[in-house]
Formats: structure tokens, sequence, C-alpha cells
């Protein structure tokens, strides 16, 4: 069975050991820890404040007065620093991100220094780079910058362009003779890390942007991922890089990736950096800063593959929080506490990309929850989806206190009610329901909690378990008792429960379980194990009856088993529970647990 | 003992409250100015059943209101509440809001334009919202709302910060307004703004009041009235705070008419001023002195049937409605009150829909939008008779009225029209004889006196048929009056339009529809259409009937019975085994089209009989074609095969056409919406309301329980498995004039009482066990010995 490989650490000793670092005056960037090992130097918690891009890409009328992107400028980035140091600081953000074209002018071309480093335009940042995080610091807050992967095209003079610190090496020395481009864009030839100028020229990024005082990199546009796969795209030696050059430079950095990181090289990932966007700009470059389609509710199906990726040291990111003005952000006020709700159960970086100045009452609210964000920044672990498969979704997390976070989504067009079925959660009886939201106790509820929610709305619990622990009867997919039809069969899995389960699901493949047995008839809601590398559907019925189709989320990978729970009716005695992919691809399935009452 | 109406076996109470009602019914065609009405001495509500009540742990919102909003109407005045704790939002109708008008500019094809401007659409009057900011629905717990199908009232409670709030929703028919009264208890009150704007560009005021293009006049108002707090107009709006109960009272109208002579209009109405008056009078009252008022009133209509369909779980009934719509379809287990509660749903949005103004059109009374599809209009190939269908069968006999008086209202113009037009050169459908007489209509029509879309010879005998059968229902002499001009206009028509032919290989005359479309598929000039042969076959023996009982036109009626009695009637085809359509043995339409039209000798028509009483290749011709028609349509026509089927005593394929059509609708397909309305996808992902499933399915799972034609009833004639083991059904209408009372166990009626409501003799059915039942006009008969 899979377990999530987060571990918690008790919220005191995390702030000791953090101090302890800090004291002992370390000078190497931490790498991300290891589950349940030495809380991390930077990024123990999801990363908090507010990054510059997702004004700078919209079309909201006075933002980019200059030209696309213009939004970037000093004054802007000084302005939202007063703002969040105002009104965010005392909440927990700290981050002042500068996202892409500080070193570009308005018509998107770029500066470099005699070292092929880019530097700050003149124009949009007339104090220059260091300056401007000077500033930032001297709000109590910290300062983010960003680049892109590769040598910058521009940057390349012709390959003369001498590399700083590095006797006799060019740009000539650091990249592929064929001058193979890389990144999201293409906008840069390829490193070639086999050159030993190479790392240097990143060390000099690195230096720099240190030297100026940046407590953040954003390093964008890295593959796989950013829409690319190949070796040509491939930047874990870029990734590598960084986290090297940054650690020499004795200032601890924050290394975020981006985007739509491919999670076959999470473990890369991981080693090496403090957290990675796991899906494209949630941005819509439209009139708005974001819309609900495009692209902020892609996340509830992206998220959950990487969930047990979280921990201290590197986050899972789902992209900018853009909840604090509804009329900029194209949402409405339910859409805003859906996406806070989900940043903050998935322990997503907290970084919003709103104009601070002008946060609504309802945007500040949002921000500024401290139930909420404690979710978020306490040490528990992220939320998964426990029934995912209606546009009505559950996501919870198991505390280690007890008690248990649990989301209501209703992602339908139209208002529903949503139900958390304590049995989902793993326990029967009573419970006490606190609604982090709207700061209130609901009471006592038995067995479950059925909420209204508008259309694309949320609800965000704590519940405390006052009855029982749920008992279940296992059963195992590679059973013989079952019956495998078309071209099911069974395949070895490490991380499943037996160290087998039932594959090959597509097509009219059918995996029944034949003789599940309960007591007394009614609705149950029975825990599926199954494992698939991408989100997909399968049919459930028992007995005779009709099938319902169930959208289960990808589980990162096709080792990795999950579980979410569906209801069923059952009768009384002996049941039958059946798999069936119909006319598409359904997942492995692992196991069913059916509780012993409904 | 006045032995005129089926109300006289009520309790003398109810009794009074059906007379108020009926009364009110003849002089109340219109938004019109009444007495003051008569309030309930009872100080107490009656307490609803909770098998009448359906109920939600959701609300609408403006962009779900066809699917969740709740339907209140007072037959005239309807609105669709969303029921949202922070914002209330009111989707106000008014049956007579229609643009267009006579629309006689003949397309160049000799049809009738089809479009808003001058065919009309019906129309949405206004948009009430109420505003309570602090109550968004992220921040209450415990949401519920529900419809209580028996006293016409819709309840949302929640509980804010500790607080729990109620608020009720009516439209009250005595007091002719809507009524919003938001109560709570727990010490807490009401803030916020309160909205009347109009949906045409009126903009945003207590009152409005402007005209369409066609000269209709009409107008809304609002008040609002509160205890504790503050009650305030601010510029366009009414604010409120701090109230701890608080009332608003909203009406609206317009100056139709149902006069063709006065161009459908009545010039000396001003619809605001009259809606100021309207809530004005009605916000004199207490909202709870306007809640019983209306409660009284509805109960009246509600409680002339009832009906059980056996037992449901209890988990069945913990489920709320649009969970237990989900879970019969995901189980396939019979709901047996859900069921119920289905028919008595359809009976409530009659009793809320049909009420001495308009009758329903495609959309019932009820719109989320100012264009519906098809205009919201009425359809005459089988729309708005499917409307019918249900109410006298489910003794809602005085929520028919609007449809008769609807057609009185038009026929001058319907004639008129037909006069000018029918034989235009380029009208395809025109009369090859020549002549032209009586009336007819297009597929479409609106109030104004107008058609819309392409001539419908036949649609004058399917409304006829339908008015027909109210009279053998009710056996009520001044409603057969009312509609005899009808009969005979329709007449007149086919007399002009019917050729004389040969059949192929045969020296007989016999007569034949001139060209037409057999609705609507196949092609569309065909000569002797079964769906005009079957329809003016039916239009010709009631017209006899009808000029024998009236003691009318003696002549003429010789002259319909020798032309009938020429008529073609449809033959199987050799082919395909099936009741022909086309008076060819080929199939030249779409094998699973959704129309019925060759079957309407078999319902609503009874020359198709399974009984014997009907040539054997005719039953299996007609059977043979409706199974080729499948079972997978959508609302009305799975309604239709149901009652088809249901007449053809296939209970469990009758059944599964009902359960088909409660399939929960998601996404906008075919099915049940939360609300319960019937939805119907026209195109892949788009659904859209049409309130005739709504009445068609109710009326099969009525004719599933009873048949009835003059002198002849049968018990359980089409019972399903699913509702066999025991139930009930009272007050259910029989053709013949008799109201039956109905009950079962294991599959067999083991009571049934006859109650004459104008019907003298009829033979009494369960299987081959056959009774001869004889009253008198107001008496009555219990039969117990049919299962033994």
């Amino acid at each position: 069975m899979g377990s999530s490989s987060y571990s918690v650490l008790p919220a005191r000793a995390l702030r000791a050991v953090v101090v302890l670092a800090l004291a002992a005056g370390a000078v190497t960037a931490t790498p991300v820890a290891e589950a349940g090992t030495a809380a991390p130097e930077l990024a123990a918690k999801p990363y908090m404040g507010w990054s510059s891009w997702s004004m700078q890409s919209s079309k909201y009328p006075g933002l980019n007065p200059d030209g696309d992107y213009s939004y970037l400028t000093e004054a802007n980035v000084l302005k939202q620093t007063d703002a969040m140091a105002a009104k965010l600081k005392k909440y927990g953000y700290e981050y002042v991100n500068i996202d892409a074209g500080w070193w570009r002018d308005s018509t998107w071309k770029p500066g470099f220094d005699a070292y092929g480093r880019q530097q700050a335009d003149p124009v949009r940042f007339p104090s220059g780079m260091k300056s401007v995080a000077d500033r930032i610091h001297a709000k109590g807050l910290k300062a983010g910058i960003y680049l892109p992967a590769g040598l910058e095209k521009e940057a390349y003079g012709a390959g003369q362009v001498p590399v700083r610190n590095a006797d006799g090496c060019t740009t000539a020395d650091i990249v592929y003779d064929d001058l193979r481009t890389t990144n999201g864009w293409d906008s840069s030839y390829k490193l070639d890390f086999s050159r030993p100028c190479t790392q240097k020229y990143i060390d000099s990024q690195a230096q720099l942007i240190a030297d100026w005082g940046y407590d953040f990199l954003k390093l964008d546009g890295v593959g796989p991922g950013s829409g690319k796969s190949g070796d040509q795209y491939d930047n874990v030696a870029d990734v590598a890089a960084w986290n090297r050059a940054i650690a020499a430079t004795g200032r601890p950095v924050h290394l975020e990736l981006s985007w739509s990181l491919d999670i076959g090289r999470v473990a890369d990932w991981k080693k090496y950096s403090n957290g990675w966007r796991i899906d494209t700009d949630v941005e819509c470059y439209c009139n708005t800063l974001v819309s609900w389609e495009n692209s902020v509710d892609d996340r509830w199906d992206d998220a959950p593959g990487w969930t047990r990726h979280a921990g201290p040291g590197g986050w899972n990111d789902l992209d900018a929080l853009n909840v604090g003005n509804g009329e900029m952000d194209g949402l409405t006020k339910a859409e805003r506490q859906s996406y806070a709700t989900l940043w903050a159960i998935a322990k997503s970086p907290l970084y919003t990309g709103d104009d601070l100045t002008r946060l609504d009452s309802y945007g500040l609210s949002l921000l500024t929850n401290r139930e909420v964000i404690a979710v978020n920044q306490g040490a528990t672990p992220p939320a998964r989806p426990v029934t995912p498969s209606d546009p009505q979704q559950v996501w919870a997390a198991k505390n280690p206190d007890g008690t248990y976070t649990v989301a209501l989504f209703n992602l339908a067009d139209a208002p529903a009610a949503v139900t958390a079925d304590w049995s989902t959660l793993g326990f029967t009886g009573k419970a006490a329901v606190r609604d982090l939201w709207n700061h209130e106790n609901l009471g006592t509820y038995k067995n479950k909690i059925t909420q209204a929610l508008p259309a694309h709305g949320s609800r965000l619990f704590t519940v405390t378990p006052q009855g029982s622990a749920l008992t279940t009867t296992a059963y195992e997919a590679e059973s013989p008792a079952n019956t495998l039809s078309g071209n099911a069969s069974l395949a070895d899995c490490s991380d499943c429960s037996g160290g087998k389960k039932v594959g090959n699901l597509y097509l009219g493949g059918k995996l029944r379980f034949n003789d599940d047995v309960v007591g007394k008839a009614g609705t149950y809601w029975i825990k599926v194990a199954y494992v698939s590398g991408e989100a997909r559907s399968v049919d459930v019925s028992t007995n005779t009856g009709g099938a319902t189709r169930h959208k289960l989320p990808s589980t990162g990978d096709w080792g990795t088993s999950e579980t979410v729970s569906v209801p069923v009716p059952l009768k009384a005695g002996s049941n039958t529970v059946t798999f069936d992919s119909g006319t598409g691809y359904a997942p492995d399935i692992d196991r069913i647990d059916v509780p012993k009452t409904s | 003992m006045d032995t005129d109406r089926p109300s006289d076996q009520l309790p003398r109470r109810r009794l009074i409250a059906l007379a108020a009602m009926t009364g009110a019914l003849a002089g109340l065609p219109t938004f019109t100015a009444t007495a003051a009405p008569q309030r309930p001495a009872d100080s107490l509500l009656p307490g609803g059943d909770a098998r009448h009540e359906l109920w939600w742990q959701a609300p609408a919102d403006d962009r779900s209101m066809i699917e969740q909003g709740l339907p209140v109407g007072n037959g005239r005045l309807g609105a669709l509440a969303s029921n949202d704790p922070g914002r209330e939002v009111l989707l106000i109708t008014d049956a007579t809001m229609w643009t267009g008008g006579l629309n006689d500019s003949l397309d160049a094809d000799g049809q009738f334009p089809y479009d808003r401007e001058n065919f009309g659409s019906f129309t949405l009057l206004a948009r009430l919202t109420v505003d309570l900011p602090d109550h968004d629905l992220s921040a209450v717990s415990g949401y519920r709302r529900a419809l209580a199908l028996d006293q016409g009232v819709v309840t949302t409670s929640y509980v804010r910060s500790g607080v729990t709030y109620r608020r009720r929703i009516f439209a009250s028919r005595p007091d002719d307004v809507i009524v919003l009264h938001f109560t709570q208890s727990g010490g807490g009150h009401h803030t916020g703004t309160l909205t009347l704007e109009g949906t045409h560009g009126e903009g945003t005021a207590t009152s409005f009041g402007a005209a369409f293009p066609n000269g209709l006049r009409y107008g809304a108002a609002v008040t609002a009235y509160g205890s504790g707090g503050r009650v305030a107009v601010e510029g366009p709006r009414v604010s409120f705070s701090g109230c701890r109960e608080l009332t608003v009272v909203v009406s609206g109208g317009t100056n139709y008419a149902p006069d063709a002579e006065t161009g459908y209009r009545d010039p000396s109405l001003d619809p605001e001023r009259l809606a100021r008056t309207k809530v004005r009078a009605a916000a004199a009252h207490s909202a709870d002195s306007l809640l019983r008022t209306h409660v009284a009133d509805h109960r009246a209509l509600f409680g002339q049937l009832d009906v059980s369909l056996g037992t449901s779980s209890a988990e069945q009934r913990s489920l709320n409605t649009w969970e237990r719509l989900k879970a019969r379809a995901r189980d396939g287990a019979p709901d047996p009150e859900l069921e119920a509660a289905y028919l008595q749903f359809g009976r409530y949005l009659m009793i809320s829909g049909s009420r001495g103004s308009l009758p329903l059109n495609l959309q019932g009374l009820w719109l989320d939008g100012n264009d519906p599809d098809w205009m919201g209009d009425y359809h005459t190939d089988i729309n708005i008779q499917m409307n019918y269908w249900m109410a006298d069968r489910a003794g809602l006999s005085a929520c028919f009225d609007a449809l008769t008086d609807y057609c009185l209202a038009q026929l001058p113009s319907w004639t008129d029209l037909t006069r000018r037009h029918f034989n235009d050169p380029r009208n395809r459908y025109r009369n090859s004889t020549g002549e032209n007489a009586g009336w007819t209509v297009a597929i479409s029509t609106n109030p104004h006196g107008g058609n819309g879309w392409w001539w419908h010879p036949a649609g004058n005998a399917w409304l006829c048929t339908t008015l027909w059968e109210h009279y053998e229902f009710t056996r009520s002499s001044s409603h057969l009056e009312r509609i005899y001009p009808l009969l005979k206009g329709a007449c007149e028509f086919w007399e002009a339009r019917l050729l004389t032919t040969t059949l192929p290989g045969t020296s007989g005359e016999v007569l034949v529809a001139d060209s037409d479309w057999s609705p609507e598929h196949g092609p569309l000039d065909a000569k002797g259409i079964t769906y005009a042969q079957e329809l003016v076959w039916a239009l010709f023996g009631i017209y006899c009937t009808a000029s024998a009982e009236l003691k009318k036109d003696t002549g003429y009626a010789d002259t319909i019975a020798s032309l009938r009695r020429k008529l073609y009637l449809p033959q199987v085809s050799e082919k395909t085994g099936w009741l022909e359509e086309w008076m060819s043995p080929d199939n030249l339409g779409e094998t699973t089209h959704r129309h019925l039209s060759p079957l309407v000798g078999l319902f609503p028509g009874d020359r198709i009989r399974p009984d014997g009483s009907t040539p054997a290749d005719l039953v299996d011709g007609a059977t043979a074609l409706l199974t080729a028609r499948g079972m997978e349509s959508f609302g009305w026509a799975n309604a239709w095969r149901s009652l088809c089927w249901a007449r053809l005593k296939n209970a469990e394929n009758a059944y599964q056409l009902v359960v088909n059509n409660l399939r929960p609708s998601t996404g906008g397909g075919n099915g049940t919406a939360p609300n319960l309305f019937d939805i119907y996808e026209v195109s892949p992902g788009r659904g859209i309301f049409q309130i005739d499933a709504n009445f068609g399915t109710p009326a099969a799972m009525l004719e599933m329980l009873l048949y009835s034609r003059p002198g002849h009833i049968e018990l359980l004639p089409a019972l399903p498995e699913a509702w066999a083991e025991s139930g009930s059904l009272t007050g259910a209408g029989a053709r013949g004039g008799f109201v039956v009372d109905l009950d079962w166990r294991d599959g067999r009626p083991t009571r049934a009482r006859l109650r004459s409501v104008g019907g003298r003799t009829t033979t009494v059915a369960y299987g081959d066990k056959i009774r001869t039942v004889s009253l008198q006009p107001g008496g009555s008969v219990t039969l117990k010995d049919f299962a033994r």
C-alpha cells in the first residue's frame, strides 16, 4: 500500500530546528529535506508573498500602459512592497517576487552585462536591482527575482562574451556547438554542463543575484516540462547547477522551478529545488488576471498526482493566488474562496498576483484568514481527494492531532449540496465541525455533513472525530475469487497491498469482486486503492444495478497506489462489485475496503 | 343536492373555498381588479404532508434557474425562485406577457413568419432580487429548501451565526400577488436591499409600466414591510435594515384581454397602477393572513386527487429530492413515493399555471430568459394537447378551462386567417378543391389571434378532440355549448378540404385529407396521412354526438356522418407490419421519430383498442409501429409512448418510459432537472425546459391505473410490478362522467368507488371481470369483489 512519504514534525520542534540552523550560521543552501529528517532552512513551509506576473500578463485596463508586460517597474514593485508590508506581512506574507522582464525594455529587448548576465532595464528599474532588494528588505520582507533556463540567445554575443571569474571561458564554451536551443520558449541556447566553463556561468549569475541581496529565484521554462520533453529540453542539469551555485554564494536563496514540471523527474526537483510549478500558468492573459476555466479549475485535476511529493523543503506550486479583488481577478466570490481553499489544503505556496493596493474587503478576508493560513503553514500534510469523481468533491487530510482537514468543493456550474461522509475519512459516529472560513463552530454532525455550495464553491472544515474507527473488510483485486474479463490481467505492483494489482482494464476489460458481504442493505462508501498514471474513469456497479462512472485522479505514475471512496448500493448478504472500463481506459485496481456498516 | 360537480362530495368547509375559487374563475380572465378575497376563518395553518414535500439541500443561482429555480404561480402570475440565502431572485412571468401580434402577412411560401417580432414570444415580466449581503451561501450552514406541493409554498431555511432564518414564498390567487416572507428565530435580523427591475430595459423602480410595439401594456409593482428595523424606498430600490421579519409583496400583469373584438387588449387597464393597487391592498394584511388565504385556496384544488403507489424505503426517504432521483436511476429500484410525488408535482404545476388566464404553453408559466425556444408558444401538433391530458384525469378539471377559453378567444381570428389566407396559391397545403371554410391553425399559435410557422390543417381537429374529452370527463353541458362552434367550424373546414379518391384495385370511393405533413417528419405533401384521417374521423364522430346532445344542426350532422363513413382509415403495411403513416407501405420517415402521429387513434383516441373490438391486425400494426419507435426518446415523446403502451396494457413498457423520464438530467441531458422540470437536450449539452412531459408523464401514470372511455372503465389496466404491492388512487376522473377511487393490493383492486359527476351507466372491468354500474348524477357506488 502506498502511503504518503510525508511525516510531520511538531510545529515547535520545527521552529527550533530553523533557529538552530540560522544560529549555526549555515552557509550552504540546505538541500530538500528527506522525509522525517531535520527541517530545511528554506521552504520549511510553503512560502507566502506576491508576484508581479499576474498583473504583467493581464489586459486589465490600465495595468500595462506601455505595452505588454510593462506593469513591471521599480515603482510598482515598491508600491506593492509597501502594501504588503502594511496589510499582509503580519499574516506571514514575506516574498516580493519580480517576475520576467526586469532586464528587458518595453519592446522586450533584453540587456546584459559584460559577462552575459541579465542586467536591469534602466527604464523599468532606474535604481537597479540591488536598490530594489534593499528597499524590500527595509520593510522586513524578502526579495525574489526571475531568470529563464539556459543561456539567453541575445547573451551569446557570437560566443565571445567572457564568463565572469572563469579564466578564458566565453559563451562559446558553455553551450553546444550546434547551438541547440532549450527551455519552454526555445529562447535560450542549451547549456552543456559537460564543459567546465558552464557551471561558472551559473555561478556568476547566482553570485550576482546574491550580491544584490535576493532571497528567491524563479527559474522558468524548465524542462522536462514547460511544454517540452526530450534531451534538448532536459534542464535537470541546469537546476542542479543552480543548486550548487546558490550554495556556493553562501546566501540562502529559495529556488522555485516553473512551469508544468514533468512529474517523472520529481525526485530531481525535490533534490535540487524548493518548489515546482505543477501546472501551466494560472493567468488567463485576458481582461482579468485569471478566469475560472482558464485556468484555475485545472488544478483540481492536476494536483492529486503530486500530493505525496510535497513536504518541508519542497512544495507543489499551484501558481499565483489571485483572489484579492473580484473585479480584477475575474472570479466570483465563491470561486475566489475555492481557489484559496485548494491552495491552502494542497499546501501550495501562497503568493498573490493581485494589486495589493486595491484589495477589496472580501479579498483581504480571504488572504488574511488566520485559520486557513494555519492549514497551509501548519505542520500538517496536504489534502487529497477522498471522493473525487463528481463535480462535487471532498478533499481531506488526517492531521497529527487526530483531526481532519476537510474541504468540500462544488466544481459544477450550478449550486449543489456536497456531503462528506465520515466513513470516507475512516471513522463513524459523531464529529465536531469547525468552519474555518467563517470562524464558526457548526456543532456536532453524525456520520456526515452536507452543505449547500454555490457554483464553483467550497467549504473548509476542521473535523474532530468523536466516534469510533471504521471497520472494513479488505478485498484484494488479485484474489482468485474475483472474475476478470476482457483483457484484464494481474500485474506486479510493489506499492500495492499483496504486491499485485489488476490492470489492462481497457475497452471492455472488467474486474468483478464476487463476494462482498455486508450485514445490512444500504449505500456504502467503499475505498478503492488504485494505480493510474493519469486521471481515468471507470464504471462501478454492484449486483445487477446500473453503473456509475467515476473519474479517479492520477496517482502520479503507474507504480503508486492511492485511494478514493465511491458510494455503492449493497444488499444484505453477498454482493458483487464490478469495475468496468467500458469503452475507455480505466485505472488499475489494487484493492477495495468495504465498511462493515453503511 | 346539486349534482353537477365532483366537488359536491367534499366536506363543507372545503366546498366553500372551492366555490369561491370557481366563482373567481369565471370572472378573472386577465389581470384585473377583484373584490377582497374571502379569508379563511381558521387561525391555524393546516400542516403539510411529508409525502407532498420535495426538498433540496442547495439553492439555484442566476445560471441555473430553469433547472433549479422553484416554480410558484397563481394561474396567471408566476415566478421561478432561486432561494439563495444571500440573493433571492425571482424571475417573474405573466401568462399574457407576449410580444408579436396577428402575424397575418404570409411568407413567400404561403406559411407564417415564425419570429419574435411578428409572431411574437412569451417573455419575462420582471426580475425581483432580495439581497442579504451577510447571508452569503458560503457563510450559512444547514441549508434546506422545500416545495410543499399540497400547500403551494416554497420554504427556505438555514443557519447564519447561530440564528435560524426561514423564508416562505407563495403566489396567491385570492390576493393576486406573490409574497415573500422572511422570518428568523434566535435574535437575528434582515438587512439588505430589494430590487424590482423590468427585463426589457425598463430599469429599476418600485413599480414600472411600459408597452411593447404590439401595444400590449404591462407593469409590475413591489412593496415591503417589516417588523423592527427600518424599511425605506431609497432611489429605485427598497432598503431594509434590522428587520426581525420582512414581507415583500409583488404583483404585475398586462392589459391583455381574451377578446378578438378589442384586438386582445383592454384599453382602459393601466397595469402598473393596478399592480400598485394590488400590492398595497395585500400589504394591508399580515403575511400569515396572506399565507392562510393562499393555502386554503391551493388546497381546495390540490386535495381533489390523492395517489399512493406503494411505500419507499427509509433510505430513500432520507434523501433529498435530487439525490433521490439520482439514486432511483443508479440503483434501478422503484421509489414509489418519489414517483407519486412526481405525479403530484405535475398537478402542482397545473394548479400554479392554468387558472383563468392563458393556458400552459411550451414552458408552462416559467422562464429563465426573455427568448424561450420556440417562443414558448402553443404547439398544436402534440404539446398543448399533452399539457391538458392530465387535468381531468387528475382531479383538475377546473384547470382545463384555460385551454377552452383560449381557443374560443382565438376562434374569430383563426377563422378570419383561414378564410383570408389558407387557400393562398403559395400555400402548399391549400385546398385543391378550391373551397375554403371554417377554421384551422398553424403548428404554432400565439394569444393575439396569430399563427406561426407552417399551416397545420389537422390541428383544428386535435384541438377539438382535446376539448371534447373534457366534456366526456365532466359531462358539463355548458362546456359542450361553448366548444360547439369550434367543433362545427372544424367540420366545415374538413368538409371543404376532403378529396374523393379511389383506392388502387378497388372501385370504392374514399375521402382523404389533402396534402399535409405528418408531424414533423417524412414527406411534406402527402395525401391521406394517418394523422389527419384519424383526427378527422374522431372530429366527425364527436361533432355528431355533440349535435345530437345539443339538438343542434341535425341536418348538418347527417352530412358529416356520411362524410365520416367514407373516410379512408389507415391500413397496416405489408412491408413493415406497421400501421401506415402516409397511405404507403413504405417507411418514408424516421423510424424512431419522436412523434407518434399515426398512433393518435391509440392514444389519445380510442379507435384502436386491444380488447377484441378492433381488428387484431390493426392492434398488431399499431403495436409494431410503437415498438419500432423505441423506448429511448425524451420527455413528451416518452410520455406519449408510455400512454400508448398503457393503452396496450403493457405495464412494464409504460412504466419503463416513466422511469426514463425520471432519469436525472445532468449537463443538459434528457430527463428530470433538480427542480423536476423536464429537460430536452436539443443539441449536445444544451438542455431546454419543455413542460409537456411534466403533464404527459403523470397522465401516463394515471392511464396505467385507470382506463376510461364513455361507458367503459378499466381498473389497473397496466399496473407495473413496481406499484403492485399496494396503492390507492382517490379522485381520478373517468370519461363518461365519473370520479373513481381505487385501492389495490398484490396487483388487484380491493375496492373501487365510483361517483357520478354526470355519468349514468358504465361498465367497470378488471381483467375479464366486468360489472355494469348505473348511477344518478351525484350518486356513488363501491365495488369490492374484483380481486376474487
